[in-house]
């Protein structure tokens, strides 16, 4: 699905991925972990099309099309997702619209008829539902006051409307309470299932308590250092991330 | 002659293209050949109360006026008994006010002491199409007694391809208690100017709210001056521009707080697209003895091209020392974050941008109570949406 092959960017002229290499198949979910300006975020950033990165050398295909020449509403129609660290406050569009006009955009990308604005209210009502959110949220603007944790909410209730086949969730634990956690992890497994991938950068292995990974991969220094099973994500609480650093070094 | 005059006040013609007005010869507007019907050309609805002026002068075709009692509609040609407005003289610094104080023809409404107009009233100003570029004066007089509550929507348009200048004089006289909405809607055409002076008087406790609304036209200058003449009055000012193409509005502002414990409420926004320019002067006065004053003037503006242009000026002089004051400008572009967040999410560029500019202006639509107009107005902010692939 996800075949990313010796990726290398920066920002400006600072290099922050190095070499970064990572295949994600149907229905895997894969953690990302790392120390805090390992690349993590850019990494997310570069996969869902945000502009200011520049890509020097490598590629990365998705359905084997080459994920990084589409415009980031493309990436979006053919199925990719990202989950923000920080969602974007926006004043004056009214949640419902916001995810009424992407869902179309979505369905109309599909060859689908556009949903009407009654059959959509008693669809997202019914998602907001699954996420545990307040119905109220949908008529406000989007993320406009809302807390950490309804900014996160939000970001769920997104990823359960556009039901996409690849979701990136970039350090969707920071900043949340257990309870949060747990609402917001419960309502990624509901999306779990062979044909879905999940992507999921963080930097604690608390999230991955509640989302249990297939994989997990140890980024540092713009390049994956280690790979392993769901056990790394412990041994990394455990011991920190200096020693699988100071073993590549040697 | 006009040049002349508008020299003499070069501090607050400084940023407007006064050329605008004096460029073209214009001859004094004719009657047109026939009456064209307002229908699919005006904004309201036929529910409201509706009176027109057609190159300055006042239509009776046009006018539906069933009023109830104590509420009058009136061409000023025949209205009697307004000697002491009409005679007041203009603020010398308003030129184009004095000029307009000879107009031959306008509007007079008013309402009598606690009398209540059961559907808003429609002013239209329309300059009609002509071969060569025509000008026209009106006068506006509003006149509510102590206690009485009217909805006002004015509308200016004009038609055809070569310049028309409608050059506007308005008095607004509230007696205490007194309410009105004031909605005046620019949707002018390609080569419509439009020269306001407004000036409003407030009573005790009296409310005054004005919706300041331009939706197109080459030129708009809107002088207007409010004073808070009586104790407890309230204003609110709200503004919304939409430029684009190479149109120029201009707003100049002062409120004067006369007495303790009045309140003004001020925010006017622009989007400016392409060669377009933006003009906000915003002064709030307030004078020795006017404790408790709670103003507020603020101006938000939104470029949306290299070229577009503003210049803002929120600003107080205050000669009391118990009030509370609050100012600010801001001039900005459509936020990149926000841009990227919509398109994340499936949404194109274009229809991000729209989205985006559309929720900057739909906070003004929203502030204006008639659901009627603010559908109207929800539609017509949609039509003036930019452009796909700029």
């Amino acid at each position: 699905m996800l075949k990313i092959t010796n990726l290398h960017a920066k920002i400006g002229e600072k290099a922050i991925l190095k070499g970064l290499s990572l295949e994600v198949k149907p229905g895997e979910v894969h953690a990302i972990m790392g120390p805090n300006g390992s690349g993590k975020s850019t990494l997310s950033y570069i996969l869902a099309g945000r502009p200011g990165y520049t890509v020097t050398e490598g590629t990365a295909e998705y359905e084997g099309k080459d994920l990084l020449a589409m415009e980031p509403e493309i990436r979006a129609r053919e199925g990719v997702f990202l989950a923000f660290q920080y969602p974007v406050e926006i004043p004056g569009v009214s949640n419902k619209y916001f995810l009424k006009a992407a869902y179309n955009s979505l369905r109309k990308h599909r060859g689908e008829p556009e949903m009407d604005a009654g059959a959509f209210l008693k669809f997202i009502k019914k998602k907001a539902k699954s996420v545990e959110m307040d119905p109220s949220f949908l008529n406000r603007s989007v993320n406009e006051g809302f807390s950490g944790g309804e900014k996160k909410r939000n970001e769920v209730l997104q990823l359960a409307v556009l039901e996409p086949k690849l979701a990136l969730l970039d350090e969707t634990d920071s900043g949340l309470d257990i309870d949060a956690l747990k609402a917001v992890a419960a309502g990624v497994n509901r999306m779990r299932d062979e044909k879905r991938a999940f992507v999921v950068v963080t930097h604690y292995q608390r999230l991955l308590d509640y989302i249990v990974p297939d994989y997990v991969h140890v980024l540092s220094g713009g390049r994956i250092i280690k790979s392993g099973g769901k056990d790394l994500a412990l041994e990394l609480e455990k011991k920190g991330y200096g020693w699988i650093e100071e073993k590549v070094a040697a | 002659m006009i040049a002349q005059a508008l020299a003499a006040q070069r501090e607050s013609w400084r940023f407007t293209p006064a050329a605008a007005l004096s460029g073209p010869d214009f001859r004094p507007a004719g009657v047109p050949d026939s009456v064209l019907a307002l229908a699919g050309r005006v904004l309201c609805p036929v529910g409201f109360h509706r009176a027109a002026l057609v190159n300055g002068r006042w239509e009776a075709k046009h006018a539906v006026l069933k009023l109830p009692a104590g509420v009058t509609v009136e061409p000023l040609s025949s209205a009697a008994g307004l000697s002491e407005i009409l005679d007041r003289p203009a603020p010398a610094d308003l030129p184009l006010a004095r000029e307009a104080g000879s107009a031959r023809d306008g509007f007079v409404v008013r309402v009598s002491r606690h009398a209540r107009v059961d559907r808003p009233i429609h002013l239209v100003h329309i300059s009609e199409a002509s071969p060569r570029a025509e000008s026209c004066a009106a006068r506006v007089v509003v006149v509510l007694e102590p206690g009485a509550e009217a909805e006002l929507v004015e509308e200016t348009l004009s038609f055809g391809d070569a310049p028309s200048w409608k050059n506007v004089r308005s008095q607004v006289v509230l007696g205490e208690g007194a309410f009105l909405r004031h909605h005046r809607v620019v949707r002018e055409g390609t080569q419509g100017r439009l020269t306001l002076a407004l000036e409003v008087s407030l009573g005790s406790r009296a409310r005054y709210e004005s919706h300041a609304l331009n939706f197109g036209g080459l030129f708009a200058r809107e002088d207007l001056r409010v004073s808070l003449a009586g104790e407890g009055a309230e204003c609110t000012l709200n503004g919304l521009a939409l430029l684009a193409g190479s149109e120029f509005a201009d707003h100049h502002t002062i409120v004067e707080h006369a007495a303790p414990h009045g309140t003004t409420r001020q925010l006017y926004k622009a989007v400016v697209d392409d060669k377009a320019r933006f003009v906000f002067d915003g002064l709030v006065l307030v004078r020795p003895g006017a404790q408790k004053t709670d103003a507020q003037v603020y101006n938000k503006n939104l470029l949306l091209s290299e070229e577009a242009r503003v210049n803002t000026n929120p600003e107080f002089k205050i000669f009391a020392d118990d009030v509370s004051c609050k100012h600010g400008g801001a001039v900005g572009q459509l936020s990149l974050e926000a841009m990227f967040y919509l398109r994340s999410r499936g949404v194109s560029a274009d229809e991000a941008r729209r989205l985006l500019v559309y929720a900057f202006g739909s906070e003004m639509v929203d502030r204006v109570a008639l659901e009627p107009l603010k559908a109207a107005l929800a539609d017509a902010l949609h039509g003036r949406m930019p452009e796909e692939n700029l």
